[in-house]
């Protein structure tokens, strides 16, 4: 079954087509992960499948049920969201902010029940977070805080998870280390993940399918492998990309043009 | 430094409780004719047919028609502009934010002006001037959400920026109609820095509905508050349906603030001083500081009442001069004592 199903998907602001006639479709438990170079739409695109853009035409389905249909709360127990630059709000502790991923769970008038926080301490213990429970936030430095911002998602239960460049500003260990975390998270608990990535080794290694965007429109879409080795990537981000194979892994390296004088 | 304890949030608490009662004593013991506690007290208890009172009717007047209600109106106001302050810090995401951002003030103020000048006689404010306020302060904000937002698409900075332009229209509109009208313009000026000397129960009661819901509404909010300190994708992602929210929270928060300022006049630097304070006392969560701002506004009025009354007694000095000049002393001791936790 498809946890997520764009259909022809248009999304329009400023006179101009963002996202243009896009289908892509993301089976349960699976990793999808969309790729482009800079303005192609993958912000527009997985930001609409969270629910937080208006969609100009086509339609967006979680699990079968139209986006549209359903209500902020009803959403958000399905798709949860790891945004590209999250708001840190000063003087929250860590545990606090963990459990704003509860909201939709216990609604605005009561707070998070025992239940609640059992599912906080549970996603706390998973990402290694607890040693940093009563601690500010703000004083957190980048990968650790990207894991908490990962913390609040898995604490939203949802079935799908959109995640918009998580490791941006990771350095190299914590990027794989997030990464690796999530990759659990959908081999343990068949999460479905849709993500957008710069880093195209990283996601050939971490993705089951890819989807390249360029322009707004769909040019690939495929296994992670062939998507990676395939030519309209080098079309798609204007320079001559090789894959090299080390120790079974695709790594993908842009090579300079040779004719330059520099 | 790490958010602070519940440790420390349950001492703020009991300490405000206890200056609350001590505002409330302080309303009905203090003034030009001396009458002691255990004397009103004594006479509290007459009522209900425990001893005899020893409270001439006089005094019995000046406790009980006088002091009380201007103490609870006095209690009114000051929960009510430091709650709408603190909920609008909060909604805007904008810690220069106070009860009076989108226009509310400016609105009572000409409604208020047009009442005044409009009988010219220049001896008293005419009845009908809480209501003109009232209506001026209502309109203005509607007009402000109108051009800020059409309504439900608002956001935060369009509807500040409507704020500032609907204010400063309504206010020079109202500077205009007091210069030109010399014989109110002492009156109007009265007004504008707002005072609790015209306090009775009729007002009391007038204001009582107002406050109690629209408190009740923005204290209830600061879950959803607290939520919004991600900014607003973040918590639509998070299942908060933030348009909803912000129109609900500001409707409650200027109706509440409007029907105390038609009350009492413009008083100043309680909605904007208040939630800062204890802000810095017990942390960002807006679910401490929305009912904790509550009480200590509440305190900080009537006792800075009590100063405006006797300082210079017979005459009065403005409660809105009164605020600032307690008040910002606090709040510079506060921010000495404390590095702010807000940004």
């Amino acid at each position: 079954m498809n946890a997520v199903e764009v259909t022809d998907l248009t999304v329009r602001a400023g006179g101009r087509d963002l996202v243009s006639a896009v289908s892509l479709h993301v089976e349960a438990g699976t990793w999808c992960t969309v790729i482009g170079p800079n303005g192609a739409g993958k912000t527009t695109l997985v930001e609409a499948v969270a629910g937080l853009r208006r969609v100009s035409a086509g339609e967006i389905s979680l699990g079968g049920r139209a986006i549209s249909e359903l209500n902020e709360r009803a959403r958000a127990k399905i798709v949860s969201l790891v945004p590209q630059h999250p708001e840190v709000p000063a003087g929250m502790a860590v545990r606090e902010y963990v459990s704003l991923g509860r909201t939709a769970h216990h609604g605005l008038l009561r707070g998070a029940s025992p239940r609640d926080w059992l599912v906080v301490d549970d996603v706390m213990g998973r990402l290694s977070l607890e040693e940093f429970a009563g601690r500010d936030v703000v004083t957190l430095s980048g990968g650790e805080r990207q894991r908490m911002v990962l913390g609040r998602a898995l604490a939203q239960t949802t079935p799908v998870m959109v995640l918009d460049e998580p490791i941006t500003g990771l350095d190299l260990r914590h990027q794989i280390e997030l990464l690796e975390l999530l990759k659990k998270e959908v081999a343990d608990a068949g999460l479905t993940v849709l993500a957008t990535l710069h880093d195209l080794t990283l996601a050939g290694q971490f993705a089951d399918r890819l989807v390249l965007l360029d322009h707004g429109e769909v040019v690939l879409d495929g296994r992670a492998g062939d998507v990676i080795r395939s030519p309209e990537l080098s079309v798609a981000y204007q320079m001559a990309l090789r894959v090299v194979e080390v120790d079974g892994t695709d790594v993908v390296v842009p090579t300079r043009a040779r004719t330059s004088s520099q | 430094m790490n958010p602070p304890g519940g440790r420390r949030v349950a001492v703020v608490v009991v300490v405000t409780i206890v200056a609350l009662a001590l505002a409330v004593v302080v309303g009905l013991v203090v003034g030009p004719t001396p009458i002691g506690l255990t004397r009103i007290v004594g006479d509290l208890f007459s009522h209900i047919g425990i001893g005899h009172s020893t409270l001439t009717s006089t005094d019995s007047t000046i406790v009980w028609q006088l002091r009380a209600p201007r103490m609870v109106l006095g209690l009114l106001a000051g929960a009510m502009l430091a709650v709408a302050g603190g909920t609008y810090q909060g909604v805007f995401r904008n810690p220069l934010a106070d009860p009076y951002l989108l226009g509310v003030a400016a609105g009572a103020g000409l409604g208020a002006t047009i009442a005044i000048v409009d009988v010219g006689s220049g001896v008293s404010t005419p009845s009908w001037t809480p209501l003109l306020a009232f209506v001026g302060a209502m309109v203005a904000v509607g007009v402000t959400w109108a051009i800020g937002g059409r309504g439900m698409r608002a956001t935060p900075s369009t509807l500040i920026l409507a704020g500032v332009a609907v204010a400063s229209l309504l206010t020079s509109a109202q500077t205009y109609l007091q210069q030109s009208s010399s014989k109110s313009i002492t009156l109007v000026y009265i007004w504008l820095l707002g005072s609790l000397s015209s306090a009775d129960w009729h007002s009391v009661l007038l204001v009582l509905p107002y406050v109690a819901v629209c408190t009740a509404v923005c204290v209830a909010a600061g879950r959803a508050l607290d939520v919004m300190s991600v900014g607003e994708d973040e918590s639509r992602s998070l299942g908060l349906p933030v348009r909803r929210v912000r129109l609900l929270v500001v409707a409650a928060s200027s109706l509440g603030t409007a029907a105390i300022v038609s009350a009492v006049g413009l008083i100043g630097f309680v909605g904007i001083i208040v939630p800062h304070v204890v802000r810095l006392l017990v942390g960002t969560s807006y679910r401490r500081i929305l009912p904790i701002s509550v009480l200590v506004g509440a305190a900080f009025l009537v006792l800075a009442d009590t100063v405006a009354r006797t300082v210079v007694a017979p005459s009065e000095l403005p409660l809105g001069v009164v605020t600032a000049l307690v008040g910002a002393p606090v709040f510079v001791i506060v921010l000495s004592v404390r590095r702010p936790v807000a940004r």
